[in-house]
């Protein structure tokens, strides 16, 4: 190395320094994942096992990224309180978690990953598409854990192109296929109108919708129109699609305002379709209440966790655990309006398994306990839903249960009423 | 034909939110010269103090009028002991300092509220009328009007009144203004103060509709100078007019040109400043700028 310096000297003191600092930094990350003789991987002692989290958490999408981040908190913080995890290898630790800011920003969640790389064992429950693609190929590279991250993106599900990867959440066509599939059973004809996000979000769900309802006789997709993200309105999208007269819109779509002017509009045309929207944009208090969703037949949507602000749950004793160490260890006062706290209690959970399976202290070992995980009901999970991480493909989560709204919260349903 | 109609009520109802900021921005513009990137975010702030003060209880039009004067006492203050140390100087440094200041006041609105989407209470109700086939609900129409009376007041304030005549005068030739006995520092405090007011107003206006979060208004802001720089910089009449062509060709240009599409309108106005740019550089109202030699 002294050479090496040495001879970049004759380019300038700052880029020696530079690299100074930079080349021990690449031969322990590129020497993580080789020890595996049971050599302990970074982030990890004999009582303690540190987790790094890259998430929005301030800008539009922070309300969801601050959730991923409180609900693992809370989930640890509690254990912790109670003593620590006792892991595959017969030790005691406790969990930590350090988390940064990364604004939806893809360079920031790369620059927050290389910050974090060699300080934590594990990066997880971080939120965003881009933001997490930004760098999965280095966490490959550098064989550092991304673990139960939240992203519907179907390519973080896959062994052979992620290797070190695996998404928490169903992936989109989990939900669009579900849903398809329930009206597909419907005993009436339907007339679907769908609108989408223009960008993997939107498309995902489509082609997972459109899968499920390719052979039913009943179901005729009559319009189809996207819209961009960083738009302020989709007045324009709601009128032509309202004038197609179709009883069911898709509305595949990940922005909360539009999402609540979406149904405004359409009651506003006295359009009054059927709605589903994805889990993401499905809040009862954040998005049905202010965009009148009452006024619709019915209101559908997919979910795996239960509301904890469903009157049906309000006494269950997950969700009132939960909820206390959200407020106690989660920095997070209020119940939560986005469903992303639950999820990310949920890994919380999942992680502990992982590490309860996990029989050295390394990368590797995590790995390997990661892939797993079979039919385990996380807490706050609702019935015929669990983790499950042994098929190749899917990620943690891909069992949804397709709900109606009954004016507070959700109930599971059978069929397309 | 209904959905021709309906289309264009849309775009107008759209429209009128970019005309709010648009508005801000002219009246700044005129009153100082500078364009206040953090117009928007100025207006953002007040919409959170009206939504504190509701959540306390109070009457949603007391709330409004508050933050309304609590906006103009923070515009009045940002210009004498922020802007006023940039405005003698660069224009263009006393630009980057209110995108600063943007990016500092949603920052500031994010720690303090955090970024969650809050539900700001509409002062109009959701409820639709119908005519001609077509459904316009209330809350646009009020938007609409509310901005229609704003606009003729200002223009009325900048061609009819005295401090109009003053804040005009302080704007394009600060030290003739100075000599000729007009108290500068104050006429730029209140033309700040006015502005910030003006952005409440909007704030208010759009907060029901966009949600209550601290970026809420920055694709507005893109949208709002457009407008303005269509309108032209000199003219409330013309960058509320350029706002709803703006707003209305959005629309048509999505459903009816089809290689245009929902993916492209965003380039619509943009694509409409070249053209108008070249045509007409003063904007379609403006008037030229006339140096004497």
């Amino acid at each position: 190395m002294n050479t090496h310096l040495r001879s970049r000297r004759a380019l300038g003191l700052a880029v020696a320094s530079a690299l100074a600092l930079a080349l021990p930094a690449c031969a322990e990350g590129g020497g993580g994942g080789s020890r595996s003789s049971g050599e302990a991987s970074p982030g990890i002692t004999d009582d303690s096992v540190t987790l790094g989290i890259t998430t929005p958490l301030s800008g539009t999408t922070a309300g969801p990224g601050t959730c991923t981040v409180a609900g693992v908190k809370a989930y640890f913080g509690k254990k912790n309180a109670d003593g620590g995890i006792e892991f595959g290898d017969g030790k005691t630790r406790k969990v930590e978690i350090e988390a940064l800011d990364d604004t939806y920003d893809p360079q920031k969640a790369k620059a927050n990953y290389d910050q974090l790389k060699n300080d934590v064992f594990a990066m997880t429950a971080g939120l965003g598409t881009p933001t997490n693609r930004a760098w999965r190929e280095a966490a490959i590279a550098d064989e550092v854990p991304q673990a139960l991250i939240m992203t519907g993106d179907p390519l973080f599900s896959d062994t052979d192109e992620s290797p070190m990867q695996l998404g928490f959440v169903p992936i989109y066509q989990n939900e669009g296929e579900a849903f398809g599939k329930l009206l597909a059973g419907s005993s009436q004809d339907h007339k679907v109108a769908i609108l989408s996000q223009n960008d993997d979000f939107g498309e995902g769900y489509v082609e997972g919708f459109k899968s499920a309802v390719e052979d039913a006789d009943n179901i005729e997709i009559v319009k189809e129109l996207t819209y961009e993200a960083t738009d302020t309105s989709v007045d324009a999208q709601i009128t032509e699609l309202s004038s197609t007269g179709a009883d069911v819109i898709f509305n595949a779509m990940s922005v909360t305002p539009l999402t609540i002017a979406a149904l405004q509009k359409a009651q506003q045309l006295n359009w009054k379709p059927s709605w589903f929207l994805p889990s993401n944009t499905s809040s009862p208090g954040a998005i049905l209440q202010p965009g009148g969703a009452t006024a619709y037949p019915g209101v559908y949507s997919v979910s795996f966790a239960k509301a904890p602000a469903s009157p049906a749950f309000a006494q269950d004793e997950d969700v009132v655990e939960y909820l206390a160490a959200l407020k106690q260890y989660g920095d997070y006062p209020e119940p939560p309006a986005f469903p992303h706290c639950q999820w990310s209690w949920m890994v919380g959970a999942t992680l502990e398994q992982v590490f309860m399976k996990m029989e050295e202290p390394t990368r590797a070992s995590f790995m390997e306990a990661l892939r797993s995980v079979k039919d385990f009901e996380a807490p706050l999970m609702l019935p015929d839903t669990s983790v499950n991480t042994t098929e190749d493909g899917q990620p943690a989560v891909s069992t949804v249960v397709v709900q109606k709204y009954n004016g507070k919260g959700y109930d599971t349903v059978e069929s397309f009423q | 034909m209904g959905t021709f109609v309906q289309l264009v009520v849309d775009g107008l109802s759209t429209g009128s939110v970019y005309a709010a900021i648009a508005l801000a921005i002219v009246l700044v513009n005129q009153a100082t010269g500078l364009i206040n990137f953090a117009q928007g975010g100025m207006a953002v702030l007040a919409a959170y103090v009206a939504w504190a003060l509701t959540n306390r209880g109070v009457p949603l039009v007391l709330a409004i009028l508050l933050s309304i004067v609590f906006s103009f006492v923070l515009g009045a203050v940002v210009e004498r002991y922020l802007m006023r140390r940039f405005e003698r100087g660069d224009p263009d440094t006393a630009v980057v300092v209110t995108i600063g200041l943007l990016t500092l006041i949603t920052g500031v609105a994010g720690w303090l509220w955090t970024y969650n989407n809050q539900s700001f209470p509409s002062l109009f109700p959701l409820d639709t009328v119908s005519f001609l086939g077509v459904s316009v609900s209330i809350r646009s129409i009020g938007t609409t009007l509310v901005i229609v009376v704003v606009m003729a007041l200002l223009q009325a304030l900048f061609v009819g009144t005295k401090l109009g005549l003053a804040l005009r005068a302080v704007a394009i030739n600060p030290q003739s203004a100075s000599y000729s006995g007009l108290p500068v520092g104050r006429l730029l405090m209140v033309g700040w103060g006015l502005a910030a007011a003006l952005g409440a107003v909007a704030g208010a206006l759009v907060a029901p509709q966009l949600t209550l979060t601290p970026g809420m208004l920055d694709n507005a802001l893109v949208y709002a100078l457009a407008a303005v720089i269509l309108g032209g910089l000199t003219s409330p009449v013309g960058v509320v007019v350029a706002a709803w062509i703006i707003g209305v060709l959005e629309n048509l240009a999505a459903v009816y040109v089809p290689f245009i599409g929902y993916d492209l309108k965003v380039a619509v106005p943009f694509i409409l400043i070249f053209v108008v740019l070249i045509v007409r550089p003063q904007g379609l109202f403006g008037r030229k700028t006339v140096v004497r030699v």
